[in-house]
């Protein structure tokens, strides 16, 4: 045997050695997608805005509190309302603009600021924005992935879509019993702001209003009351800024109020407490409220100073209180989030998936193997045996890249074992071309070989282009289908021409004299 | 074996009637289309909510039908899954001026179905609180089961879980007889019969897309089919000539063209594993297509002195058996799939079957025409070759 050919079947026999090692056992290597495990699949997008206008409240409080220290005098200091991250100060000491600047310029370095008569406008530099929507989507995913670990599920993919930019989030979770609970815990924001209440509550938004003209003064808003909570009132006239917020939140548990009500205890971070210790001995005897996702969920009086640790009532259940520490613990969302799709597969509905697609390939290849046996004899056998050596690259392959196995992705097994026979058939034919034309058994292989490469190369990539955008726009399913193809279609130029070319010259050698080819 | 021994069909001289052909069925598909104002999305583009249910016993269609417009859900699209009435996929739908909810209104509509499906018994059940043996998840039963009999527990679940998800059961234990025959201990069934109940159906799959993402896929499909399009032509523009890559893509745009075509005149709904499809069937062609130019490209050097129709005819002969024999085993195995793969795979499967068909066909014909017609047309002064 030439030497030559004894390296090549080491190769050959490393490649299968290997593969089989990759996906064996293949109940534990090969990993299903969702649509054949069961689960659910979410797709999720950062309102990222959201997290603007959280990061525009805190530099409000900051300016204030600069102004102050710096001793300027000013009429308001707001959101404004034309565009998202945007301060309006209005009315400064005109004879201070010097200070205003240096202030802004100073301490307010995210934000830029036009200047007319004695108002300011600042707005949040587009860098800063991109940085506080970037921050957003990547805490989101944290906060999403804590949420995920206290519901006791672990190593749940959690990826974002889109690259750098994407605001987008998706969950998989495998099978699932109660989705609804699920999706409404990792949906709740969980932002918890402390805000001052500045009239209610009341039955309707007019009759909060009657105070100011019908009109909702500057700084101020309304929100409505969280209709399970028992409430005086439907609606509350609030402050926009929020005291203290989720974020200063350092612990939040299951605890009950003096009366044995089901209530939650927080602590929140020290710097946080001082705060709150001082704007709650600033505002005594007024009204606070605690407002969950825009809701306010309870208002108090504020009869004490409180510092760092306090607790939350609200005419809370039991599961209610366990599903928002939940929450809270992971901590909140930086934003909020909306469902943009949501498929659930029953597991059942897998299991008959795998049993149909499983069925559906070895009847592909039965058909396939009687097809070429038929028409091709020997080498009908010798293509089976490279195509079967195929699918094993193929489980070898997803086993390695950690790929996980859809539905799609049996289709493309499925039309790979179709399409990979094909580099024999122009293999197999140019062969016998040249048999036609008289030219010996081996001449024959070799041209039939070398002449049918080129081909096989060009018919092949062209296949591997579709798949390649495939993968690219497609997205769980749908990428799996892709993976298969190209995997599939790539290693069927190594098993179609360099494996069934070394079956030809194995068989051949060892029977030298041979009148007529199998073909 | 060998089907054609020496094949010598004049195969060209058929080219207007190919063409012809051609532009009726592509006429036929975009009428059709045109006169259902556009493409029927199924809920991968269009948004909303699709819920596959199998029932405990046989539903019949129109008493479904009934329950759900009762309920003021009259607008659904119902579908039946198998045969024997026992499952269906319905897609809900909302009324056209609210069709750019956000998702939650979808989701709420697919709760409305499945609610106005369930039966007294089941909501009954459900308010004294016993479990859905037919929902329940492993781990549950296991810990229900743990309560009364902690060493049979993980066992006896398991059994029961096995038992639904068999191929026969297809998701739902239909009474407990069928527990018992599956040798589970009679004191465990009866613990099972006070604290649990078979619900009368179950939810196998239910997929809920907003606007957005329907809107947004629709764009990078196009987009994707685009690039793949452009990618191939700068392909087969460096491998062959700027010509062959202009008739390739000509071909593939003939091919997407009357499958979708085709595709719109079943009731099928246009989903994303047909896109896959489609693109699969522009490589697919495009690799048929690749093997009769790239001997038509040899046939140049070898057979200098023949018209370049006859060249062509030559080429198409002489690559027919592979044409042939490739396009029988794919389709072989795409109707496995179609045959065996079960509902989920089907509009994948029927799409590629057209899509290979076509694409064989085009390949013979139309690219080979459509470089006859640029050779006649534009008359390149280095001839075809390169």
């Amino acid at each position: 045997m030439k030497k030559n050919l004894r390296w090549k079947i080491i190769l050959v026999l490393g490649v299968i050695a290997l593969s089989v090692f990759l996906a064996y056992p293949p109940s534990t290597k090969i990993r299903y997608g969702l649509d054949l495990e069961g689960g659910m699949h979410l797709v999720l997008q950062v309102v990222t805005d959201d997290a603007i206008n959280n990061e525009t409240n805190q530099e409000i409080l900051r300016l204030q509190d600069q102004m102050k220290r710096k001793d300027i005098s000013y009429d308001t200091i707001v959101k404004s309302d034309e565009r998202i991250g945007r301060i309006s100060l209005q009315g400064f000491d005109p004879e201070k603009e010097r200070d205003v600047r240096d202030l802004l310029d100073e301490y307010f370095g995210e934000w830029d600021a036009s200047f007319s008569g004695n108002n300011a406008i600042m707005t949040m530099k587009a860098n800063a924005a991109t940085y506080f929507r970037d921050q957003a989507v990547k805490q989101s995913i944290e906060t999403i992935r804590g949420r995920v670990d206290e519901l006791g599920l672990s190593e749940i993919p959690i990826q974002r879509q889109g690259g750098l930019q994407g605001e987008r989030i998706i969950v998989e979770l495998p099978g699932i019993e109660d989705p609804e609970r699920v999706k409404n815990i990792l949906k709740t924001t969980a932002r918890l702001e402390w805000r001052l209440v500045e009239a209610g509550p009341a039955a309707t938004q007019e009759a909060l209003l009657t105070e100011y003209d019908g009109k909702v003064p500057e700084a101020m808003e309304i929100l409505p009351g969280d209709q399970r909570r028992n409430l005086g009132g439907n609606y509350y006239l609030v402050n926009q800024v929020s005291i203290v917020s989720g974020e200063d939140l350092r612990d939040a548990r299951r605890s009950q109020d003096e009366w044995n009500n089901p209530a939650v205890s927080f602590r929140l971070s020290p710097e946080a407490g001082r705060r709150f210790y001082k704007f709650t001995s600033d505002n005594l005897g007024r009204l606070l409220s605690v407002v969950l996702d825009n809701k306010v969920i309870t208002a108090a009086t504020i009869e004490d100073r409180i510092s760092d640790t306090g607790i939350i009532r609200g005419n809370f259940t039991v599961e209610a209180v366990e599903d928002l520490t939940v929450a809270l613990r992971a901590g909140a969302l930086p934003a909020s989030i909306k469902y943009l799709e949501e498929r659930t597969i029953g597991p059942s509905l897998g299991a008959d998936s795998i049993r149909k697609g499983l069925t559906s390939i070895i009847i592909a290849l039965i058909l396939i193997l009687i097809f070429m046996v038929v028409y091709y004899r020997l080498a009908g056998v010798n293509a089976v045996s490279a195509l079967i050596l195929n699918i094993l690259i193929l489980a070898g392959a997803l086993a390695y890249f950690k790929a996980h196995l859809t539905l799609p992705g049996i289709a493309g097994i499925i039309l790979t074992i179709g399409m990979a026979v094909d580099a024999n058939v122009l293999v197999f034919e140019r062969i016998r071309e040249e048999l036609a034309q008289g030219k010996s058994i081996l001449s024959s292989i070799a041209s039939g070989f070398s002449r049918a490469f080129k081909t096989i190369l060009d018919a092949n990539v062209t296949t591997i282009i579709a798949a390649v955008f495939l993968f690219q726009f497609g997205t769980g399913p749908i990428r799996g289908f892709a993976i298969t193809l190209i995997i599939g279609i790539t290693a069927s130029m190594f098993t179609a021409v360099f494996v069934s070319r070394l079956i030809f010259d194995v068989t051949l050698t060892k029977k030298k004299k041979r009148e007529k080819l199998s073909i | 074996m060998q089907i054609f021994k020496k094949p010598n069909f004049k195969l060209m001289r058929y080219k207007f009637l190919a063409f012809g052909l051609s532009a009726v069925v592509i006429a036929v598909g975009i009428i059709n289309i045109w006169v259902h104002k556009g493409l029927n999305y199924g809920v991968d583009f269009a948004g909303g909510t699709l819920v596959q249910i199998r029932f405990k016993s046989v539903f019949p269609i129109g008493e479904l039908r009934q329950s759900l417009s009762d309920t003021g859900l009259g607008a659904s699209k119902i579908q039946e899954v198998e045969r024997g009435e026992r499952e269906y996929i319905i897609r809900t739908m909302l009324p056209e001026e609210e069709l750019d909810q956000e998702l939650e209104a979808h989701v709420i509509m697919g709760n409305r179905v499945v609610d106005a499906l369930k039966t007294e018994v089941d909501k009954t059940s459900q308010e004294k609180g016993l479990k859905d043996l037919n929902v329940i998840e492993l781990d549950a039963l296991i810990a229900l089961l743990g309560e009364t009999y902690p060493d049979k527990a993980e066992e006896a679940a398991g059994a029961i879980i096995d038992l639904r998800q068999s191929a026969e059961q297809k998701g739902i234990i239909e009474d407990f007889n069928q527990i018992e025959q599956s040798g589970i201990d009679n004191e465990i069934i009866n613990d099972l019969k006070n604290r649990t109940f078979l619900g009368s159906m179950v939810i196998k799959r239910r997929e809920t897309v907003g606007p957005q993402v329907g809107q947004e896929l629709r764009r990078r499909t196009t987009q994707a089919t685009v690039w793949a399009l452009i990618g191939m032509l700068i392909y087969i523009g460096i491998r062959f000539k700027f010509a062959y890559g202009v008739a390739a893509i000509l071909t593939l745009a003939h091919d997407v063209l009357i499958t979708v075509g085709l595709f719109s005149l079943t009731s099928r709904e246009l989903n994303l594993p047909v896109i896959a499809a489609i693109l699969t069937i522009v490589g697919y062609s495009l690799n048929d297509t690749i093997v009769i130019f790239d001997r038509v490209r040899d046939n140049l050097k070898i057979l200098r002195k023949l018209e370049f129709e006859n060249i062509l005819n030559s080429s198409i002969n002489q690559t027919l058996s592979r044409t042939v024999i490739t396009s029988s085993t794919t389709l072989l195995t795409v109707l496995a799939l179609f045959i065996f793969g079960g509902e989920v795979i089907n509009d994948f499967a029927f799409t590629m079957m057209i899509g290979v068909i076509i694409g064989t066909y085009s390949s013979i014909y139309m690219s080979c025409s459509l470089l006859l017609f640029w050779k006649k047309i534009f008359k390149p002064k280095k001839g075809m070759g390169r």
